[in-house]
């Protein structure tokens, strides 16, 4: 082994990196090879000089204007942090705005299969209309004067040609409302 | 939206504020001198330790958890002298430093301070970016070969690796400045 395989051990010893065992092998080369006590004694002089530098003291004037520049930022980021939270809830108020408007009403196709029509069942007031099978573009729309929402809708099968017939049944059996439209709801 | 510092919630921030401003004390020389010791320029260790601290205070309940700010703050403060030094100049090789031109017997007893820290810095400059840290956290900051594993996320096997070469790196770099031959 030529002094070039020392070196690396030799570092680590001058630093106390070695397990005992292989500081005392490489005790035993050094003292016999006079360009690896060169070394050992280079790298003791050095780690000496860079430690003593290194433990100098630093001007405290750079650690106060660490200090003073953290704090200022901290002090500052409750502002920013509002900003933020005005945008969040603007960009909220806006995203529930289009969902709402996207689920307005007469964008919502609503399916009946064979509707058994349970209101008009227990107003008594329709038991003549049969069950209807309805599948279209439906906008309601209340009549003034009703006071309260319908609470459900039966229809005639469309006809193509015809206009539609809408009975709209409220809570009081002597109500009845009937909506007629165009056959595009209007 | 302007905030004021009135009120019972301003009074709990201030002391909060207060509170920090303690814990930056504690440790303001470890981030600052590792910081300074890897990038070689006050400046750029005083920006680096100033958003150390911002994360510190981002992460407190994390760190508190950990129970080790020591650890915490030498990976941060790496991490963010590396992302710092990829932008800056490369180290320079041991063959370009400058030799001390002195008569004295021993020219390192003739040093000013800013001389001296000026051989530590580039020495350090010397070294390779990941040399200098294990060196740094080793045998400056004097983290034992795990912990400086753990805070360069390597191997104990790579560190002591790049410490020895390191070692060396750096004795070279002194003899040469000092035109001494031991």
């Amino acid at each position: 082994m030529n002094c070039v395989d020392w070196e690396e051990r030799i570092a680590l010893y001058a630093g106390g990196d070695l397990a005992p065992a292989e500081g005392q092998a490489v005790e035993r080369h050094v003292a016999e090879c006079a360009g690896c006590q060169m070394l050992l004694s280079g790298l003791r002089e050095s780690l000496r000089l860079v430690r003593e530098v290194h433990g100098e003291p630093v001007e405290a004037a750079h650690f106060a204007a660490v200090r003073a520049r953290v704090l200022a930022e901290l002090e500052r980021a409750p502002a920013r942090r509002w900003r933020f939270a005005w945008g969040f809830a603007m960009a909220a108020a806006a995203a529930v705005l289009l969902i709402a408007m996207w689920q307005r009403p007469e964008r919502k196709t609503v399916t009946h299969a064979l509707v058994p029509a349970p209101v008009v069942s227990r107003g008594g007031v329709d038991a003549d209309l049969p069950p209807a099978r309805v599948s279209r573009t439906v906008r309601p729309r209340h009549k003034a004067g009703s006071g309260r929402p319908p609470r459900t809708m039966a229809s005639a099968p469309p006809e193509p040609a015809e206009p539609m017939v809408v009975k709209l049944l409220t809570n009081d059996p002597d109500v009845v409302i009937y909506w007629i439209t165009g056959t595009k709801g209007e | 939206m302007a905030q004021t510092m009135d009120g019972p919630n301003a009074r709990t921030r201030l002391g909060e504020l207060a509170g920090f401003e303690a814990v930056m004390r504690q440790h303001e020389r470890l981030v600052l001198v590792t910081a300074l010791r890897l990038l070689g320029n006050i400046e750029d260790a005083k920006d680096v330790s100033q958003e150390v601290f911002l994360r510190l205070y981002r992460n407190l309940g994390k760190v508190e958890a950990e129970k080790n700010y020591p650890a915490w703050l030498y990976r941060v403060t790496v991490n963010l002298c590396h992302d710092v030094g990829r932008k800056r100049r490369p180290s320079i090789a041991v063959e370009d430093v400058p030799e001390l031109v002195s008569g004295a017997a021993d020219p390192q007893q003739t040093l000013t301070g800013a001389e001296r820290q000026r051989v530590l810095q580039m020495s350090l400059r010397a070294l390779s970016e990941k040399e200098r840290a294990a060196l740094v956290l080793r045998d400056l900051e004097g983290l034992s070969t795990g912990e400086v594993a753990r805070a360069l996320g390597s191997s104990e096997a790579t560190v002591r690796s790049q410490i020895s070469k390191a070692r060396v790196k750096m004795r070279d770099f002194v003899e040469r400045y000092f035109r001494r031959r031991v």
